[in-house]
Formats: C-alpha cells, structure tokens, sequence
C-alpha cells in the first residue's frame, strides 16, 4: 500500500525540485547577498552580514526593525530581500508572505523577487495541498485537487475519471461538470458534443453558472447556430453583467446573424470595457457600417487599426 | 490588458477564451463521418483517382532546398498549371520549380517542367525545347493570351526576378521579361491576367511577398540549440503588388502608383480578379500573410480603392489580421453576386465570404461547417469547382502546413495534411472527403492547386503541387455520372481569354450561372474552358453569354449538344 496519499503523489516532482531550490537559498538559513549597501546604519549592514552568514535567528529581528526606517532604495531592497530568505528559511510564514508582498509593491517587476515569489508560492500550495490529503484524503476537494493536477500536466483521461469520482460521490457538486466540459473543449481534437452535455448538466446543478451559458454560447457559434448563441451569451452576461467576453461574444453573433442594430449596443459595452481589444472596435465598425453609420465605422476602423498595431502577431496562435 | 473575470468561480481570461473559443467545434458532429452517411446525399463511391507517376509519366518533382537556415521561400513553393499550349485542345501541364538565387544554388540544376498531354492519360516532357526552364527560385505562373495571338503564354514568378514566356505558337516559348518590362524584382508569389481597364487586352496583376533576401534573413527557432524553423512574416516588411497596363505592343507599363495598388502594403500570397460590385469592372482580392486582406475595388478610370475592412473581408471577426494564402471566388448560392474563398493556417479557420451586395460581406463558414474543419489546417490551393457536374459549384481545399517543424511545437497541427472537399447541396456545403475517396486521406504538403479537365472526359481534373515532393494528379470520376457541356469562350472586342465573361444556361428544371473569373486558388493556373453541370439532364435549352466589357454583348445559343466541348466566339452567335 502507497502510504503517501495520491494528492501529494502528484506534486512530489515538483515539491523535490522547489524543495531543492529552496535550499541552494536557505541552506543553513544562509544568504546569498552581494554584500550590504553602503549609505545605511550600521544595525542595518550587521542584519544583512549576519544573513549572508547564514546567521538567520540573529539577523531577523534586526531585519525587521531596521526595515520601517530605510529610505535608500537599494538598501531597502537588500534588507527587503534578506528578510524574505531568512523568513523562509525559518518557516516563519507570516513575516515571509509579508515581506514578499512588500517586495512586490517596491520593486514589481524585478526578476529576482518574482523568481523567489514564485518558488516560496509554491512551496506553500504545496504544503496545503500535503495538508488536504493528509486531512481528508477522500474529501472531494481533495479529489478535485488531483483532477487539476492531472488537467495541468495534459492528462486527460485520468483528469475526468477523477472528475467522474467526484460526482459519483456527490452528484451535485457544483462546477464539475462545467469542468469536465471545459476538458473536453481543450482536447485535440476537441469534442464539442460531450462538452455541450457537460455543460448542460452543469446547468442543471447551478442553473447561474455564466461560464456554462457563455461556452454553449461558443459552441452554437462554432457551429453558426446564431440563434442559439445569441441566447446563451445573453443568458451569460444577465446571469454576470461583468462578464466582459460575453458581450463580445454577443455582438460577434448579433454581426454574423445580421442583427447589426443589434449588435451596436453589446459591442459599446464591449469596446467601453476593453477599449485596447481590435476585436471589439472591428465588430463595432461592422456593425455601425452595416446600419448606416460611416462616419462612427470609420472612427472605430480607425481604433481597430491602432489597438491592432500595439499587439501585433508574432505567432498564428495569438 | 484584459481583466480577469470569475464568472460563477471560473476564471476567465482573454487567452484562455481564445483558446476555448479554437477549441470549439473541432470534432463536432459536424465532420463526422455519421452525419454525412446520414444525409444520404453524396456520392459513394471515389470521387477521384490518383494517376501516379508512373502511369502520366510525369517523373518530375519539386525541389525546395531545404536548408539549415530556413529560408522562408523554401517552404512555400511552388505552383502548378493546366494550360493548352500548342493549342491541341488537351490540357498540357506545367510544374513551377525552385532555382538559383542568392541564398540557394542548386546542384544538380533545377528546372521548371513542360508536359505535352499524349491523349491517352500520359504525358511527355517538352520542357527543353519549349524553353520554359526558369532562371530563379520559381514561385507560380499564370497562363494568359497577353497579344491575342491564339495561344497561352506564361508568366512565371519566382525569387528575386519573374519571367514572362512568349508562346511562339510552335511549341517553344521566348523569354520577353526585358522587353515587356515585367520582371516585378523582389519576391512575387501568384499573378493574374485581367482586363483591369476594359480595353480588350489583359493586364498583369503580380502578388508580392515580403522584403526578402538573404542578407536580411531573421533568426526564429530554439535559441539555445540554434535550430531554426520558419519565421512568421510579421517579422518582415510588407511590399506593395504591381499592376502591369498591357500596352498593345508587347509591352506593358507598370501603373502600380497611379492605380492606388501601390498604396497598400501587402504581403500578398494569392489573388483573384471577378467583378465583386457587378458595376462592369474587374476587381481584385488579395490574401495578404498578417496584415489585412486587400479587396481592390476597380472604380473605374484606372484606380482601385483598397476597401478591405469595411468590406468585411480583411481581418478575422476578432479584428486581427490572418495568415490570407489560397483564394478564389465564385457565386456558389447563384444569387447574382460573386462570393470569396479564403484559407489561412491552423488556429485561424478559413473563410467563405457571402456577398451581401454593396461591397460587404459576411463569413459564413460556421454554418457551412468549414470553419470546423478547418480550424486545424493550413490552406494553399483552393477552388470553387462543379466536380460531379450537378450544376452546384463545390469546394476542393489542398493544406498542408508551412513548418516542417509544427509537429514538436503545435499539438494536432501536421506539416502533411489531406485535401477536403465540401459538397454544395443547394442548401449550404457538406464535407464529403472522408466518403470521396483514399485522395481525401493522403497526407499532402499541397501548396499548388490547378483545375482542368486532362482527359476531355468533362470531369474535371486536379492538379496539386507539394512543396519538395512530386505533384499530385487526380483524375476525377464523380463527374462522369453526370452529363454536361464544356465551352471555350474567345473574346474578340473583349479579352481573347473572356476574363470576366458571364454563362447562364438552361436544362429543363435547371437555370444555372458561371462566372469566368482570373485566377485564383494558389500559385496556380487553370483550364481556361468552363465545364457546365447538367445533372442527370440530357438536354440543354440554351446558353447566353455575357462578355466582358468593352464589349458588354450578350448573345444567346441554342441546339447545343451535351458531353462534349465547344467554342464560342465572340460575336459569331454560334457555336462550334
């Protein structure tokens, strides 16, 4: 018998190589620093030695009260940094998550700090996910962890018998079917008719799910069933008026279906909420030339042009 | 940047609804087998055989030069043609083939191909005497009677100069590229003959890729091994086409600038010329690899107006521009207005695009189940064609992608890829590959796509080219079940070739149109006679004609036989 539950099966690959990284980081609760940056208080400079030493019990307090008071940045950042490593070196989660978040406001986009985010993130899912499946292995939270794990490595098959688990126990959960379906869509080839099924049912289960309405939605326009489409995207941005991709979505339908007065009202929202996306402007322009309006389709050409111009393609994929 | 959205707990971003929004539909119901056999409607048996090579003789094969360096020419080539050379009344063929340039110098030497047709399903090379080598790395031909003399002359593109092959009416053909003026430097990729101006003589419309040429060659592939695959061409600068006024002399005067073509920058791949507006004039539609389709409206006087987007046919529906390879254009509802074709690759779906009238158009491959299908394709040769004579124009669609590295980096995108063919019901297109035949299910790297009937039979033939790989040749058995008549127009105050020109017919229950347009599939050049589908009717009534201008005449023809060809010239009022 695997005395190691399935959950934490799954993520054993991945929790070795953050383990191991984390320890090329925290070894001896040591760290790696360019050294003290010049300009700041000695208490400061002897917390950051005291790190790079590996010194992390003695260095944190001082750390932690030195970190309010730096105003150089670089320091700041070092200190910020330093504390970060030793805090999760010392598994003192709160100060580590803290301290991380405080790096990311001060220095977003920096590729070290985003590099130790991601890593210590992860080793947190990790210990969660060990602690639902040590808590409650048969949970089905737990069995919907393990579907996902299988979803994210491209593992289909074994995704929906887990899924399939899940509702055999409770028949009612809500989102698994739609997640099913939503299986089924990214599969190559996908299969749109199990999908719709999934989808339906899930509806069944949670007649509110926009999700749901808004991917039959998709599959009816696939299959230019207009009417259907135009249907589940309304039904979809009703059940979620934030539903930004549906309006789009609508619109696209209302266009193909030849509804173009239609159509202006969704795509106005659309363009409104996502002034940047050449798809809405394009459906925009379609639909004001179609009714009539030149001048209104020229300006919206015109917007279609430029926001395609900011994302050009650089792949077919995109 | 798109805001991410929970949606009853599900996230939802613009990426991943783009990917679900491609993953839609493929394997629906819509292409499964069990559909069609339900619909009860399609032929059962092969709707074509392939003629191998060691049957046609045909034992040329294209060369591309593959090379480390992936040099984007290598993998887009080259085009095909059914033309009637020495005027025999049997469609001949011809291969376009790669050749020396500055980043390739083949050895052994490469050569373009010339097939005499044997009229017994064989075919013998007269590429040496004819003299229709190539001296580049050829890209596509376009067949048209530029002088009126009575037959085909050749114009070939290629890389970085294009050729144009007078036909000497003897069996060889002179290279008068200097003299005509017409060498369209850079890379060109599919041409068209057409009368743009409406004084009776044909025009030269010549698509141009990108700014190309070894020296600006860019890296795309695996940085760390330094393997390389083909670049997209959103990396390369766009070049204008040219449009060449046939001068009447053997010459032509290049009014790129002065006929607005010049203004749009294009990377254009394949063209069709037909009368979109219906006002009298030829217009044009070019696909264009990652910028907006361009839809040349001929206004008359010489200018063009480029109307494209509002036109509804230069991006997707998401706004963005697509990969525009193969095209072609055709009234396949029969409503009076020509409609357009357009295939692009993998991810971005093809596009049949209705004319609604008043130069707009909308995309109706979804309910054609086209988009379905072809969601995983890439599409190059391409054409409307009548292929089991029932009087409904259908769709034969050649793929094939053009990186032969996409199967380690696009999971379900093939570099081969088998032919489709959608069925007109009348009601809509049905695909029918899978029940038409082992044809349907070869894996093809098909670039080239010719249409014509080779054996006279009045079913009419394919012709594909692969890039590296010997052609295909595909003779077509659905169309002999059914009866027809196959008519070659001669233009006399209108063009010599009838470009243009307009044929309704009537078979008892039967009233059916035919528009001749330019062009059209890939790099590729067709049958000049139009065959008419008369399903299993024995009769044909009548037949009207309508010129193209300057002429404009129409003349209506009676007593007509079936199941054979005829010609009609202009202004005789008969046939014969």
């Amino acid at each position: 018998m695997n005395p190691v539950p399935p959950i934490a099966d799954r993520f054993h690959n991945l929790a070795f190589i953050v383990a191991v990284i984390l320890l090329c980081v925290t070894a001896n609760g040591q760290v790696n620093s360019t050294g003290p940056s010049t300009g700041g208080s000695s208490g400061v400079e002897r917390g950051i030695a005291l790190a790079s030493k590996g010194r992390c019990r003695e260095a944190l307090p001082i750390l932690k009260k030195a970190s309010g008071e730096i105003t150089t940045k670089d320091l700041k950042y070092d200190v910020l940094m330093s504390t970060a490593r030793c805090a999760i070196g010392l598994e003192q989660t709160d100060t580590a998550v803290r301290t991380l978040l405080e790096l990311n406001r001060s220095f977003a986009k920096d590729p070290e700090v985003l590099y130790l985010t991601t890593h210590y993130y992860s080793e947190l899912a990790l210990k969660a996910s060990h602690e639902l499946a040590a808590a409650a292995p048969s949970s089905a939270q737990a069995q919907q962890l393990e579907a996902e794990a299988f979803e994210s490595q491209g593992e289909w098959d074994k995704a929906i018998t887990q899924y399939k688990k899940i509702l055999e126990q409770n028949p009612q959960r809500h989102g698994i079917h739609y997640r099913m379906g939503r299986l089924f869509l990214t599969k190559t080839p996908a299969d749109s008719d199990d999908a719709k099924k999934e989808f339906e049912e899930e509806l069944k289960i949670d007649p509110n799910s926009a999700a749901s309405e808004f991917l039959l939605g998709e599959i009816a326009r696939q299959a230019g069933q207009w009417e259907e489409s135009i249907r589940r995207f309304g039904r979809a941005i009703k059940l979620d008026e934030g539903f930004v991709e549906a309006y789009l979505a609508l619109g696209i339908s209302m266009n193909a279906d030849g509804k173009f007065a239609d159509a202006v009202e969704p795509l106005e929202d659309y363009v409104k909420m996502q002034p940047d996306d050449p798809a809405g402007h394009y459906q925009l322009a379609t639909a004001y030339a179609r009714t009539g309006r030149k001048q209104d389709a020229q300006r919206e050409m015109a917007l279609q042009q430029e926001t395609a111009a900011k994302a050009p393609r650089t792949s077919p994929q995109q | 940047m798109m805001r991410r959205r929970y949606a009853q707990g599900h996230r939802f971003s613009r990426r991943r609804f783009l990917r679900l929004l491609g993953a839609a539909g493929v394997g629906s119901g819509i292409w499964t087998p069990s559909l069609f056999s339900a619909a009860g409607a399609v032929v059962s048996t092969a709707a074509f055989e392939e003629i191998s090579a060691s049957r046609s003789g045909i034992a040329w094969r294209h060369v591309s030069g593959r090379s480390p360096m992936a040099h984007l020419p290598e993998t887009v080539g080259a085009g095909c043609a059914f033309v009637d050379y020495d005027n025999d009344g049997w469609m001949d063929i011809y291969l376009v083939n790669s050749g020396p340039c500055d980043f390739y110098e083949p050895s052994p030497p490469l050569r373009n191909a010339l097939y005499h047709n044997n009229r017994d399903g064989t075919f013998t090379d007269v590429t040496q005497k004819a003299g229709v080598l190539g001296n580049a790395y050829g890209m596509g031909v376009a067949a048209g009677d530029y002088d009126g003399d009575g037959f085909p002359d050749l114009y070939v593109t290629q890389y970085p100069h294009s050729i144009l092959y007078h036909n000497n009416g003897d069996g060889t053909f002179t290279d008068v590229t200097a003299k005509a003026g017409v060498a369209a430097p850079g890379w060109a990729t599919s041409a068209v003959w057409f009368d743009y101006d409406n004084d009776g003589r044909l025009d030269l419309f010549v698509c141009r890729f990108v700014d190309y040429s070894k020296a600006k060659l860019k890296f795309c592939g695996d940085l760390i091994t330094g393997e390389r695959h083909y670049c997209i061409p959103s990396i390369y600068d766009a070049m204008p086409c040219r449009l060449f006024h046939n001068n009447g002399d053997g010459t032509f005067t290049d009014v790129s600038k002065e006929s607005g073509i010049m203004q749009s920058r294009a990377k254009a791949w394949g063209v069709v010329a037909a009368d979109l507006n219906n006002d009298g004039r030829m217009d044009l539609y070019v696909t264009n690899d990652t910028v907006p389709n361009s839809l040349f409206s001929n206004r008359g006087k010489g200018r063009f107006e480029e109307i494209g987007m509002l036109a509804g046919v230069g991006v997707s529906s998401f706004g963005k521009a697509r990969s525009g390879m193969g095209v072609d254009a055709a009234d396949y509802d029969q409503d009076g207005w020509i409609d357009l074709f357009e295939a692009n690759v993998d991810q971005e779906m093809y596009s049949l695009y209705h004319n609604d009238k008043n130069e707009v158009f909308t995309d109706v491959s979804n309910p054609n189940g086209i988009g379905v299908a072809t969601r995983l394709m890439s599409g190059w040769g391409l054409k409307f064609l009548d292929y089991d004579n029932d009087g409904d124009l259908d769709l034969l669609l050649c793929n094939g992608h053009p990186d032969d590295t996409v199967e380690k980096r696009i999971e379900g995108v093939k570099f081969r890829e088998p032919m489709l063919l959608f069925r007109n019901t009348g009601k809509g297109f049905q695909n029918v590959s899978q029940e038409s035949g082992a044809a349907f299910s070869k894996p093809l790297a098909a670039r080239g796509l010719a249409i014509g009937d080779f054996d006279n039979d009045g079913a009419v033939d394919l012709l594909i080219s692969q890039n590296n790989d010997a052609p295909i040749l595909l003779r077509n058995l659905a169309g002999r079940e059914n009866h027809w008549l196959g008519v070659r127009l001669v233009g006399t105050k209108s063009n010599i070739d009838a470009i243009g020109a307009k044929i309704t017919y009537q078979a008892g229950d039967l009233l059916r149109h035919k528009f001749k347009v330019g062009g059209g599939s890939y790099l590729s050049s067709h049958d000049p006679r139009m065959v008419l589908g008369l399903g299993k009717r024995t009769k044909i009534d009548w037949l009207e004609v309508e010129w193209p201008q300057p002429s404009g005449k129409k003349e209506r023809v009676s007593d007509l036989p079936i199941d054979r060809y005829v010609t009609i010239v202009e202004g005789e009022g008969k046939w014969k």
